[in-house]
This record gives C-alpha cells, sequence and structure tokens, in this order.
C-alpha cells in the first residue's frame, strides 16, 4: 500500500482492476486506493502475474503493508516463497526455506524514503514478541525511530542484519503464532545479492577559473581592499611586491611577505612596477637594481693614485647617470640635479660631456631632467618622497653592494626606457674604468 | 535539559501561549485532527477545541484575510500556510494590508498576526512545494521575519512572534520537524534582532539561516581538521537583521560565506552580503561569496535536486578558496 498522501496512514482499496493470474505490466493501473484525499489508480512497479492478492476492495490497509504480490508465473505464490530482503530472484534457486507466519515489511517511515537501515533487532530469533513491543529500530535519513512488532507471537526470521539498508516495502522478519523450532538470522553472507543504496555520485564543485596571477591590463594593482588599506596606513608599497615577482591579488598575508621585503631582494634582473592608483602621492613607478661597490671605489682609489685627483663619488655617478639617460632616453640635453641628503642639491649640465674633475654647477635655473638622490651616507636604503618633476635615482648602500631605486612616472619615462637607462647605469658602476676608456 | 524536536517545539510554544492568552486562535488547512501534515499541531485541538483551532477549506487568500481582519479587531491570530510556496496566494493580504495597516491607520490599529509557514527543498515534493520563499517577504516593510536553525529557536522565535504586536512571518525548514535540540522545561523568549554566534572562529564567517546554519557548522568542522578556524552566526531573524554582530565578525575575520535556502539571485544571501561590503569593506581581504539554491525551479530528481542546495563540502570549497586568495568569477 503505496502512500499517496502526506499524512496519510491507511488507504482504502476501492477495486482491483486486475484479477489474480492476469498479466500486468510495470505502469499498468493495479488498483484504486482512496485516502481522505483523493481517489488514486495505484500503478504496477514490475512485469508479471498478480498473484496473492491479500486485500479485498473496502478494505482499509496500512500504508507499507503489502497488499498483493507481482509473479514470475501465473501460478499463485505461495507465501513461504516470498523473496528476503534483498536476494535477486537468482538467489531464490538456492531456496531459503522461511517460516510461515506474518510478515513484517520495512515501513515507510518519511515522505520520500525508499530505504530505511536497520540500526538494531530489539529481538532475537525464537524470542516471544508482543504486537507493541519494539522490534527494531530503524534510521532514516531524517530520524530514527523504534517499530513495533505489530503482532503477537515469536520471531522465526530476522531477514535483515543491523546496519543494513533495506528497500521499503521487503520483508525484514516473519512471527510466527507458535514458537519456531529453527528460527533463522540472516546473515550478510546470505545477502550477498542485496544491492547496494546507488550512490548519489559526489557532487564536484562547479569549475571555475582560478587565476593564480592575476595583472589587471591597466596595470592597476590587484589587492583586496583590507591588503590595500592597511599597506597605506603602514605606508608600505604594495608596488614593490609586483616587483618582488608575487603573485596578485594581494591579501593581508602578502603585507607580512612586503614588510620582510628589503631593496635588498628586489631581484637584480629588474623588474617593471605596476602604476599605483592615481590617487596615491607617490611615483607611479619603480625599478630597483643593484650594483657592488667595488667599482666605484676601486676607480676613485685608481684616480687619486695615479692621477692625484680626489673626486666625490657623486660626480662619476652624474656622469654614469647622464651618459646612460642620454642612450636610454635619447635626449640631446641633460641637467643632472644631485642631492646628497641633507645638503644643498646642486645642478650640473651634460655631466657626460665634462671632464670628471671639471663639473660645474649650473645655476641658470633650468630644471633638472634626472635627479640623484645620495643615501649613501644615510642608514635610508630607498625612499619615495611623492610625485617629482623629473625621475629621481636613489643611490643606497646595502653591505658590498649599491641599492638603484629608480622612481618615475608615465610622462617622464616609457617603461623600456626606464629600464634601460637603469640597466645601464648599473652596469657602469660595475665597471668604471671600461666605461670611462 | 530535555532533547524536543522541532516540530514539539513549535507545538508547545503555540499551546503555552494559547494557555496564557484566551485571544490566540490558529487557523489553516489542516491544522485540527489532521494537526498538519507534518504533525507539528498533533494534540491542540483536543485541548482548545474547534473554535481556538479552526480547520478551513482550501482557501488561503480568504482565511489569511478573516485572520487579518481578526487581528486588527483585538484577536492575535497564528495562520498557519501548510507550505511556504503557498505564500504566492496570501500576498495581498499580508502585504498590503496586514504590514500596512499600522503605518495606514496612524498608529490606530495593530496587526498582532503570526504566519507560520515553511520552507526547505531536498523533500522529493516537486517545484511548488519545495520553495525557500522568505526573501519575498523580507522585502516588505512592515513584516518581520524568523527563520529558526532548531528547536531551540523554534520555540523561543514561536513566543516572540505571537507576543508581537506587528505582523511576523516564521519559515520553519520542513526536513527540519524531527530534528531533536536540547530545549529548556521552563518559559524563554528568544528576542528578535539578536544573531547568535553558534560557533566562534578567527579566519572566515559562514553566515546561515534556518538549516543552512547546520550546513555552515558542519562545513566549519570540515575546515576545522584543516586547521582553518571558521565562526558560524545565525542571525535568527533576518526582519530586523542583526547586523552589527555579523559586521563585528567580519571584521574579525575578514572574510564571509552567506548561505541561505533561498535562489541566490535578488535574495537574502545577496543582502547580507551586501550590507557587509557597505559597511566592512576595508576589512574586507576578500569578495563576500553568496551561496543559495541554484537559480531553476526546484527539480523533482532526487539527483538533480540535491545539487540545487548549499551542502557542507561546498561552503568548505569556497572557504578555502577564500583562504587560499583565489579569484572567484561568476561561473
Amino acid at each position: 500500500m503505496p502512500a499517496l498522501g502526506m499524512a496519510q496512514e491507511t488507504g482504502l482499496i476501492v477495486s482491483w482492476l486486475k484479477q489474480p493470474g492476469d498479466a500486468v505490466r510495470t505502469g499498468e493501473a493495479l488498483m484504486e486506493v482512496e485516502t481522505d484525499k483523493a481517489v488514486m489508480e495505484v500503478e504496477a512497479l514490475a512485469d508479471g502475474f498478480l498473484s496473492d492478492v491479500r486485500a479485498a476492495p473496502g478494505e482499509s490497509v496500512p500504508v507499507g503493508q503489502v497488499v498483493a504480490m507481482i509473479a514470475d508465473s501465473a501460478d499463485v505464490v505461495p507465501a513461504t516463497q516470498i523473496r528476503p530482503v534483498g536476494t535477486e530472484p537468482a538467489a531464490a534457486a538456492a531456496p531459503v526455506a522461511l517460516p510461515e507466519g506474518q510478515n513484517i515489511i520495512m515501513p515507510a517511515l518519511g515522505m520520500a524514503q525508499e530505504t530505511g537501515r536497520v540500526v538494531s533487532w530489539a529481538k532475537v530469533p525464537g524470542e516471544a514478541v508482543a504486537a507493541d513491543d519494539v522490534l527494531l529500530e530503524v534510521e532514516t535519513d531524517k530520524s530514527t525511530m523504534e517499530v513495533p512488532a505489530g503482532h503477537d507471537g515469536f520471531v522465526a526470521a530476522l531477514l535483515a542484519e543491523a546496519g543494513q539498508d533495506v528497500p521499503v516495502g521487503d520483508v525484514i522478519a516473519i512471527i510466527t503464532a507458535s514458537k519456531p523450532d529453527a528460527p533463522i538470522q540472516a546473515r550478510a553472507a546470505a545477502h550477498s545479492a542485496v544491492s547496494e543504496p546507488t550512490p548519489v555520485a559526489p557532487t564536484a564543485p562547479a569549475p571555475h577559473r582560478a587565476l593564480e596571477a592575476v595583472v589587471a591590463p591597466d596595470g592597476r594593482i590587484l589587492a583586496s581592499p583590507k591588503a590595500r588599506r592597511l599597506a597605506a596606513e603602514e605606508g608600505l608599497d604594495l608596488g614593490r611586491l609586483v616587483a618582488a615577482g608575487h603573485k596578485q591579488p594581494f591579501h593581508v598575508t602578502d603585507l607580512e611577505t612586503l614588510r620582510n621585503l628589503s631593496v635588498t631582494q628586489v631581484d637584480a634582473s629588474i623588474l617593471p612596477v605596476s602604476a599605483a592608483p592615481a590617487t596615491m602621492m607617490h611615483a607611479a613607478h619603480q625599478i630597483g637594481a643593484r650594483a657592488p661597490l667595488a667599482g666605484t671605489i676601486d676607480f676613485l682609489a685608481r684616480m687619486e693614485a695615479e692621477a692625484g685627483i680626489t673626486l666625490p663619488p657623486d660626480t662619476l655617478w652624474a656622469r654614469f647617470a647622464a651618459e646612460a639617460y642620454r642612450a636610454a632616453a635619447g635626449v640631446a640635453e641633460i641637467m643632472v640635479e644631485v642631492a646628497a641628503l641633507g645638503a644643498d642639491p646642486r645642478r650640473i649640465a651634460n655631466p657626460d660631456r665634462a671632464r670628471l674633475s671639471d663639473q660645474s654647477e649650473d645655476t641658470s635655473g633650468r630644471p633638472a631632467a634626472l635627479i640623484l638622490r645620495d643615501l649613501t651616507a644615510s642608514p635610508i636604503t630607498t625612499m619615495r618622497v611623492g610625485p617629482s618633476t623629473a625621475p629621481i635615482l636613489s643611490i643606497g648602500k646595502d653591505g658590498e653592494s649599491y641599492l638603484l631605486t629608480l622612481d618615475f612616472t608615465d610622462g617622464q619615462l616609457s617603461e623600456d626606457a626606464a629600464i634601460a637607462f637603469i640597466t645601464g647605469f648599473a652596469g657602469r658602476l660595475s665597471e668604471p674604468l671600461l666605461h670611462m676608456i | 535539559m530535555r532533547d524536543i524536536t522541532l516540530s514539539k517545539a513549535v507545538n508547545e510554544a503555540i499551546a503555552e501561549e494559547m494557555r496564557r492568552d484566551p485571544t490566540i486562535f490558529l487557523i489553516g488547512e489542516d491544522v485540527a485532527e489532521a494537526g498538519t501534515p507534518f504533525k507539528v499541531l498533533s494534540g491542540l485541538v483536543e485541548e482548545f477545541g474547534p473554535e481556538r483551532i479552526i480547520d478551513t477549506p482550501i482557501a488561503e487568500p480568504g482565511f489569511m484575510g478573516i485572520a487579518v481582519g481578526a487581528a486588527m479587531t483585538g484577536s492575535r491570530p497564528i495562520v498557519d500556510l501548510m507550505f511556504g510556496d503557498f505564500l504566492f496566494l496570501v500576498m495581498d493580504q499580508l502585504c498590503n494590508q496586514a504590514a500596512k495597516t499600522h503605518y495606514m491607520s496612524g498608529g490606530k490599529l495593530n496587526v498582532p498576526l503570526v504566519l507560520r509557514t515553511n520552507l526547505g527543498a531536498t523533500r522529493r515534493s516537486a517545484a511548488q512545494h519545495s520553495q525557500s520563499l522568505h526573501a519575498l517577504v523580507a522585502h516588505i516593510p512592515g513584516l518581520k521575519v524568523a527563520m529558526p536553525s532548531s528547536a531551540y529557536e523554534a520555540k523561543g522565535l514561536m513566543k516572540t512572534a505571537i507576543r508581537d504586536n506587528n505582523p511576523v512571518v516564521i519559515f520553519e525548514d520542513k526536513l527540519m520537524y524531527n530534528d531533536k535540540s536540547p530545549v529548556p522545561e521552563g518559559e524563554y523568549l528568544i528576542p528578535f534582532g539578536q544573531a547568535n554566534i553558534k560557533r566562534e572562529g578567527t579566519d572566515i564567517t559562514l553566515i546561515g539561516t534556518s538549516s543552512m546554519v547546520q550546513v555552515a557548522e558542519r562545513a566549519a568542522e570540515l575546515l576545522a581538521a584543516e586547521g582553518i578556524s571558521a565562526e558560524v552566526i545565525d542571525p535568527r531573524t533576518i526582519v530586523p537583521l542583526d547586523e552589527e554582530t555579523i559586521l563585528r565578525s567580519v571584521r574579525k575575520t575578514s572574510r564571509a560565506i552567506v548561505i541561505d535556502e533561498g535562489h541566490q539571485s535578488y535574495g537574502i544571501t545577496g543582502e547580507i552580503a551586501s550590507r557587509i561590503m557597505e559597511k566592512a569593506f576595508y576589512h574586507l581581504d576578500g569578495p563576500v561569496i553568496r551561496m543559495g539554491a541554484m537559480d531553476v525551479p526546484v527539480p523533482f530528481s532526487p539527483a538533480l535536486e540535491d545539487v540545487t542546495v548549499p551542502t557542507p563540502e561546498g561552503v568548505a570549497e569556497n572557504a578555502r578558496r577564500l583562504m587560499r586568495g583565489e579569484m572567484f568569477h561568476a561561473a
């Protein structure tokens, strides 16, 4: 008896549309059932022959109770050959001699329930049982419930084991009126043919494109709102993460990397830096590089020893910077401003076209095309003080290296020119003599 | 404290309030002898009689209208709407009348009415009996909306709803009626607009409503095994919404996933995610992720139906992706 309504406990058989022995096909109407809501036709769920009709028209039958069997042949099937739960018809070739009595089926406890799991049997085979006694505990996907025996008598057979999933309506136990001689306890081995519930395929998460390293086409740095806020609060430059080759978008965890990232860790192979948002008050681009101290020191020492000329290092830098800048940017005239931290800046026109010992200060007031900032006498390794009228090349010191940082904006230098400039400058610092010849 | 089912908790709340206040009556389909299809109201007609537990014909607009009128004139009706899907039938009575009467009468009339109904898919009830339509009514000023996530919440929120002088719609998850949880013997009420932090965590905030609270909690367990500490928040009422508890949590964790069983588009997840984005933007370390039901009619096929609602595994996977800082793109 199927559950046709939600709160239905019994169904009234209005009429049988097939007679015992009639051939039936899956989907054919088998009987009419009336609930408190409606009269419905109930379809056959298997091909075969209607047999063993157990409820007459006008009879009210509890939901889940067997009302008839569909047999493989037109002969009426005796109750003793009712398939025990889960056994395939083929398994009937080795007939299980089941005792004759009241068949207890897996009840339908929920609406959409297809199977129930036997949690435990409250009775053992052979034990006396009263109709109200709990016979077993059944678990559905929703809850665990105790199921009463429903009949007085003796447990003659338990056809499902604890832990087994049994389709609703399958016979799981038999209760006989008299004490059975050889009560049956089904073992798992006896049910090797038990069909496993079809596992629902695990729901694969919808494929997402996880773009690991993303760079916005306009060069904007991609970072979470929190990472951007914290970076601004701490004065950290997310551009340096880009320069160091870290993947965007940046999150708060990347700030720890950024805090630990000194310029010394910037790859000497010189990486371009993406533009920071225009609202941020600093140069739009930055490039870092390094060069050995030894080149400059050795060269100045040689000048002093061999030519008796003592030069401050920035005269050499101004010359090299002008040379490299001219080559990279293709300019005819170049005014270089040299600014040591704490000292007054001085400007030199075309320092690459004058003798090293004769770099006179230009006092014409013409603006600088390039600013050299000497940080070597301070503990500062790099600094960024906001947009400037000209590219700023900062020279700091770290151990045996100069740390070179070029700050520039789009209007001042192209990325390619900036790379060529700082590469050329770093190369000259490494081998001054080579470039003086 | 004893464990009782959500169904029993609702029953107790209604019975206790009806004993306390004789102006309360309950009206709906199959509420008396049948005790509703889910047996939530079993035993009430025996105690309070058919004058206070009123069975109606299948006529939702009619009994809803009757209840609104009764509420305006001194009664405190509880309307039982068998399925949340039937809300569409009572929209005028609820949204045009009940929600606006207090305002339009200049405060002269109150509508102390509770509409109890349900939501929730995966019950094989097909497209017209499986929807989660709470966003529809949450959109209407003048209505309060409660979404209990366990038996404890179901009882405490129901009692508060009954005592409220304004219309309250309370959505129970129809799959949770048999779920048990500890419920005190003594009387208690749960105030509206007070979220419950179900589980504390530091890495990510999971905000779930109704049965999605359990989904979030299970996801949090999966994540805990991987060293990710998830905080689970149950708003309990979506109108009024306890924004402060949610924002405080997100400011702490910097990440949030909002899980709800209504359709994802134009729903509760979008509303809560949007408030987080507006008010905790500079604390976010990743996008706020919405996880609602798929934007499709709820399929009858179990295999299809099951994939339309958020699962603990799905929530955990999105949480992992947020923790890894991956980018999310629309499918």
